[in-house]
């Protein structure tokens, strides 16, 4: 192990130096918005192949990754590589779960096509509005040399993220959520990654999956005052896994945060419950509005769910 | 013909390695002795000695004293209570073959540390009664997966029943 200590200092312990001397003041809007989009086309254009380590709540799994953008067609593919054998299939136009069990296939679609390392919005210099940016410390990720860009959200209504991102291409190596004291709540982080790859085009078509979702009609509820920045970006009737009835599935998102309203007809007064994960990440609640049961959920603080609960009404 | 002068020190790389090799203990005992003598004369390689210290303690988590004041800094030390992350050694091979083995490796290690780790947040506390399960939430928790940056099992929930008035500001 000659050199040992040389390899170590010069991985981990430049970076530990450097990071003392950095500068922290959030970046100009103007700038923040433009670091933020080309974080966001980087994950999106770029082909590449990799592992990722995925670990929140306190479990960890890895997922293989890869995109392969052809012209102005994009296709990737999302694999659980420990647990359940799942696959994620997404086009721009459509997005696919596969679960295998045994010898069982399982298709669902999904109304979402994106997923890590793909974190951020196509349009995303809007999120400027409400995250100040920061450049952080060096750092090194999978063998890439990366710079942390600190997002932190200007309110109450969101987690804040800690990206590294390549230092040449502005790609996301890794990702950490973490709430307002800075505790990491998930982290993704690349252990191995080819950047500029063009992975092989998977022989196996897309399969076809019936759409499961319906355009809602007749909407009975509305969603008053929205936390800042967010908008309805979807509203479905679904069939729930393992549920016999079809629900109303709308989505509340700034483009980052995801909260989703479950809306289904109230059978006997409902209980309002609040509901939260391990370490706080995810929080929901549960309520009656009118004739409804409204369901409230997301990876997002309990202010944002709670906002969207309170604002729910019936239509007179 | 001109001498090499005896006292010239060594190359600035030979020196590190040296020293690294002495942190090691790998070097034979008059080697070692011969580097400790010059580490009473040499300033340099003293502070190159405490810079090698410095990141081994670092690595060992024994820098906890300082405060990080910036959110990079707060993560990180947060992140190192947390599993590494061992990035896998790039192998001229197949890469489908070589990206399931570091796959397997991480995984493997991260877990295993992982499992030795205290629990950080202390959970919300259960209700007495008539609360759902989290078998009762996981189809919405399924769900809302379709917005998951990766793919999950729903996650462990916590609930307590609230009454409206808490609810509402």
């Amino acid at each position: 192990m000659r050199g040992s200590w040389l390899s170590i200092l010069a991985l981990l312990g430049v970076p530990f130096l450097a990071a003392s001397s950095h500068a922290s003041e959030p970046l100009p809007p103007s700038e923040a918005a433009a670091l933020l989009q080309r974080i966001a086309d980087a994950s999106r254009r770029m082909g590449y192949e990799g592992v990722f380590l995925f670990q929140h709540d306190g479990s960890v799994q890895t997922l293989m990754v890869s995109n392969r953008p052809s012209g102005g067609v994009m296709e990737s593919r999302l694999i659980t590589m420990d647990g359940t054998q799942r696959e994620v299939r997404c086009t721009q136009q459509s997005s696919v779960t596969l679960m295998i069990n045994g010898t069982q296939l399982r298709l669902e679609k999904r109304l979402n096509n994106r997923h890590f390392p793909d974190l951020l919005p196509e349009n995303a210099a809007p999120l400027a509005n409400w995250y100040s940016v920061r450049l952080g410390a060096p750092d090194r990720v999978a063998g890439r040399e990366c710079g942390n860009v600190e997002l932190t959200p200007k309110d109450l209504f969101r987690w804040g993220y800690l990206l590294c991102i390549d230092r040449t291409t502005s790609f996301p190596l890794r990702a950490v959520m973490v709430n307002g004291e800075g505790q990491p709540l998930m982290q993704y982080s690349f252990g191995e990654i080819r950047l500029g790859a063009l992975p092989k085009a998977d022989p196996r078509p897309m399969p076809p999956v019936p759409d499961a979702a319906k355009p809602v009609a007749n909407e009975r509820i509305v969603a008053n005052g929205l936390p800042p920045g967010f908008t309805r970006i979807a509203a479905v009737r679904r069939q729930l896994p393992n549920r016999s009835d079809e629900v109303e599935h709308w989505v509340f998102s700034d483009g980052l945060t995801h909260v989703s309203l479950f809306l289904e007809p109230a059978r006997q007064p409902v209980e309002a419950i609040k509901g939260q994960s391990k370490q706080g990440m995810i929080n929901m609640i549960k309520r009656q509005v009118g004739g409804f049961q409204a369901t409230i959920l997301g990876e997002a603080p309990w202010a944002t769910v709670e906002s969207i609960a309170l604002g729910l009404e019936e239509k007179r | 013909m001109m001498m090499k002068p005896a006292t010239q020190p060594l190359p600035k790389a030979h020196k590190d390695e040296t020293l690294s090799a002495f942190l090691d203990g790998e070097l034979p005992d008059e080697e070692a002795r011969q580097v400790l003598r010059e580490l009473g004369k040499d300033a340099g390689s003293q502070t190159l000695l405490w810079d090698y210290i410095a990141v081994g303690d670092a690595l060992r988590g024994l820098h906890a004293g300082t405060t990080a004041p910036h959110l990079t800094h707060r993560v990180m030390a947060a992140l190192e209570q947390e599993p590494t992350v061992l990035a896998p050694m790039r192998q001229p091979r197949d890469r489908r073959v070589t990206l399931w083995l570091a796959a397997a490796a991480i995984t493997a290690i991260t877990w295993g540390l992982w499992q030795n780790l205290p629990e950080q947040a202390a959970p919300v506390p259960m209700a007495a009664k008539d609360t759902p399960s989290s078998t009762d939430m996981q189809a919405y928790l399924a769900a809302h997966q379709d917005f998951a940056q990766a793919v999950i099992a729903p996650a462990e929930m916590n609930f307590t029943q609230v009454s409206l008035a808490e609810v509402r500001p």
